[in-house]
């Protein structure tokens, strides 16, 4: 009988936690991000939204470490949650934009390609440089950063890639404050 | 004298006003206010300007007005004076005006023009230094230019469509090269005539071919290795093998996601060939794998000079399990921290489809298909336990696994791997497995029928079932920082123990490996060169009566051994 309650709690442990969102940042960071935010909008007028939380998916274009923080230029992607949780590259990008962090972020983790979500709040654009030209891009500084090792894959394609079996480094980045 | 000034003072403004007039106008209404038609009749007549060919003129001219009776009379009524502008422009400049033509609301007057301004001939004009012939000579190689600049946009436009649907540059086909390795090794065992203790060899080429058709079939993938065109030994039931069977490709699957809105909980089906998920050097690609030899759990013993199987189980080649067999299964995870597998598979090996008869539709397989499963558990994102277990029977005839008897067969595995994020670059591994073969396990080419362990009557090895066991843990540190950047220290140990219930007759070994990647970007890139010395060691065939002689010396898993081996990757 024991071994039957057993076997049950851990079937419904394990529908609860399939039909359950990945939770990749502390829910404080979470508090009042706007879930309608119109990206194309922000991109085209980025001094019009200032100071607004926000979550945005994306795929890492170029960093730069600074000052004792990183700046990611990224192309924004779409948070999906099939067939993996993550931005995901569906051919439709709204543009790049900037991420501000100020922290430090390991190197490969910082590759082309990686996706990442940022949760974080909306500045004025900044100037960057990108292909070595300058581009003034909306810039978010970040409060939390989550990070997926792709280089350029999707996330639900990654595990197969190589001709073998791997696993996705991924992680978490905060502020300090955070 | 005076008059002669006026009169070229008035020419002069007469002429300046004209040019005030068509300046800033396209080519095609610069005729001094002639409309497009007399400039198409007059381009038309200028054709050819040679005064011996007045006849030909005379020819178009009917034509021409004949053209014109046809419907292209409300051009202008002007049109029979088109031969006042007179047959002095040069051909060429005539017919590339002709092409300009068409093309004129992209030409110069939108394009070359400021707004409101001038251009350089229009000014030259304006003051003279130029005619008015002159000036559509200029203006009208200008239109060509940029009817042929457009041509050549157009034709770019058309070739980077043609490109842009390229199936390599959609995902669709990829290639590349799995692992190209050039192996030196040296062998301390005492080799056969006519064999080398030193060698070179090339360990694996393997070009790898995979794409993306869509998001229900996520991954096509094919892995061909040019090392597998010649022919392996069948297991016959009884007499002696012949050689049957080769597959120039070792890999062949495909992914099917059946549902987007289920995955990643199921996501997805593979079917194929493709290493098998059986712990975790088994499916780890022979490029990224972090020593040269492969673990004793996929292959130990066999080969020149080491003891041939025998009735205790302890001889000969024995695969333990298959790197690579023809499967089908479903694999998900759930709650990003369980993930699974549960398939079944043919259980013979890679090279079974070269069995396959595609006319009558006998099999490659040589028995009942074999299940599996594999849970695997994550601490973190990179590091994780799990649990394998495969369930069937097998059998011995036509087996293109050595060491596989006929009847009960199972393995139980667990595995474990730690990347530590404490001490980046540091990595441990280890798995542990445990499994039974049926009765009169055989090696490949041995001819066997049964499991009788009368070797007289059912051929093989004789030996009754077997319970085998193997384990290994392996452990490397990448150093990131400072000279020795780059470098990799490696060490694994591992047992095969090939009968469980017998002793002395272990095998053990020792790798101990330094790696210096030359380029480290897994799982696409990864160009090393690897230096590996294994300290071996075997027991021997067993204990108790009937247990053949053995001779360490010739031995090659008794025998310390050296490896150098120089790796390129890129996909």
């Amino acid at each position: 009988m024991k071994q039957g309650w057993a076997i049950a709690s851990f079937a419904m442990t394990i529908v609860v936690g399939a039909c359950a969102s990945p939770n990749l940042f502390p829910s404080e960071v979470m508090e009042g991000v706007d879930p309608n935010f119109d990206f194309s909008r922000w991109r085209m007028v980025p001094n019009q939204a200032l100071e607004r939380n926000i979550q945005l998916g994306g795929s890492i274009l170029q960093s730069e470490r600074k000052d004792g923080g990183v700046t990611i230029v990224a192309r924004q992607l779409p948070i999906v949650q099939h067939p993996a949780y993550g931005p995901k590259d569906t051919g439709k990008s709204s543009g790049e934009f900037a991420i501000a962090f100020p922290g430090s972020i390991d190197s490969p983790f910082l590759q082309r390609g990686n996706r990442v979500i940022v949760v974080g709040t909306t500045k004025a654009a900044s100037v960057v440089q990108l292909d070595d030209l300058p581009r003034s891009l909306p810039t978010v500084s970040a409060k939390c950063l989550h990070i997926w090792s792709t280089e350029g894959r999707d996330i639900a394609d990654f595990q197969s890639v190589g001709a073998g079996y791997n696993t996705l480094p991924e992680q978490t980045f905060c502020t300090k404050a955070q | 004298m005076e008059r002669t000034r006026e009169s070229f003072s008035d020419r002069k403004e007469e002429e300046e006003s004209a040019a005030q007039e068509i300046v800033n106008k396209p080519v095609t209404s610069r005729q001094s206010g002639r409309d497009p038609a007399q400039l198409l009749i007059y381009r038309f007549l200028t054709f050819t300007s040679n005064p011996g060919e007045i006849e030909m003129k005379v020819l178009r001219i009917f034509l021409l007005s004949l053209w014109c009776v046809l419907g292209a009379i409300p051009l202008a009524p002007g049109t029979g004076t088109a031969g006042e502008i007179g047959p002095s422009k040069p051909r060429s400049s005539v017919i590339v005006a002709q092409k300009a033509d068409n093309t004129s609301p992209q030409g110069p007057s939108t394009m070359d023009i400021p707004p409101g301004g001038t251009s350089i001939e229009d000014v030259l004009l304006q003051k003279g230094t130029i005619t008015q012939d002159e000036w559509i000579q200029i203006r009208a190689e200008q239109e060509y230019r940029a009817a042929d600049q457009s041509r050549r946009l157009d034709s770019i436009e058309e070739w980077k469509y043609k490109t842009e649907i390229l199936p390599i540059l959609r995902d669709k086909v990829n290639f590349g090269l799995n692992a190209l390795q050039f192996l030196y090794s040296h062998l301390d065992a005492q080799v056969p005539e006519g064999r080398s203790q030193d060698s070179f060899s090339i360990r694996r080429s393997e070009l790898i071919f995979w794409g993306k058709i869509s998001d229900y079939i996520p991954r096509w993938h094919a892995l061909f290795e040019m090392q597998s065109t010649s022919l392996t030994s069948n297991t016959p039931t009884s007499g002696a093998s012949t050689p049957t069977a080769a597959t120039f490709f070792r890999e062949s699957y495909i992914d099917v996601r059946p549902v987007q809105s289920w995955a990643p909980n199921l996501n997805m089906i593979r079917m194929g060939i493709f290493r098998m998920p059986f712990g975790i050097f088994t499916e780890t690609s022979g490029g990224l794998r972090d020593v040269i030899s492969s673990p004793y759990l996929t292959s130990v013993g066999g080969g020149p000079g080491a003891p041939p199987q025998n009735r205790n189980g302890t001889g000969g080649q024995i695969e333990f399990i298959q790197e690579r067999d023809y499967f089908v299964d479903v694999r998900g995870k759930i709650a990003n921290r369980l993930e699974y597998v549960v398939g079944i598979m043919n259980n013979n090996n890679f090279q079974a489809n070269a069995l396959v008869s595609t006319t009558s539709g006998l099999g490659g397989a040589n028995g009942p298909k074999v299940g599996y499963t594999r849970v695997r558990l994550f601490g973190n994102d990179v590091s994780f336990i799990s649990f394998t277990t495969l369930q069937g029977e097998s059998n011995n005839a036509g087996t293109l696994i050595n060491g596989r008897g006929k009847g009960r067969f199972d393995r139980y595995a667990v595995d474990f791997r730690y990347t530590s994020k404490i001490l980046p670059g540091f990595m441990m591994q280890g798995e542990y497995w445990q499994g039974h073969d049926g009765a009169n396990a055989t090696t490949v080419g041995t001819a066997a029928n049964g499991a009788c362990q009368n070797v007289a009557q059912c051929g093989g090895s004789g030996a009754p079932g077997i319970q085998r066991r193997t384990w290994y843990v392996l452990s490397k540190y990448l150093i990131t920082k400072g000279p020795f950047e780059n470098f990799e220290p490696t060490v694994m140990y591992e047992q095969f123990d090939p009968n469980t219930s017998m002793g002395n007759d272990l095998y053990t070994r020792t790798i101990v490996g330094l790696t210096y990647y030359f380029e480290n970007f897994p799982p696409k890139l990864q160009s090393k060169i690897q230096f590996n010395y294994e300290f071996r060691h075997h027991s021997g065939l067993g204990t108790g009566p009937g247990t053949p002689p053995y001779d360490s010396a010739t031995d090659p898993f008794a025998n310390n051994a050296f490896f150098v081996q120089f790796q390129v990757r890129f996909m």
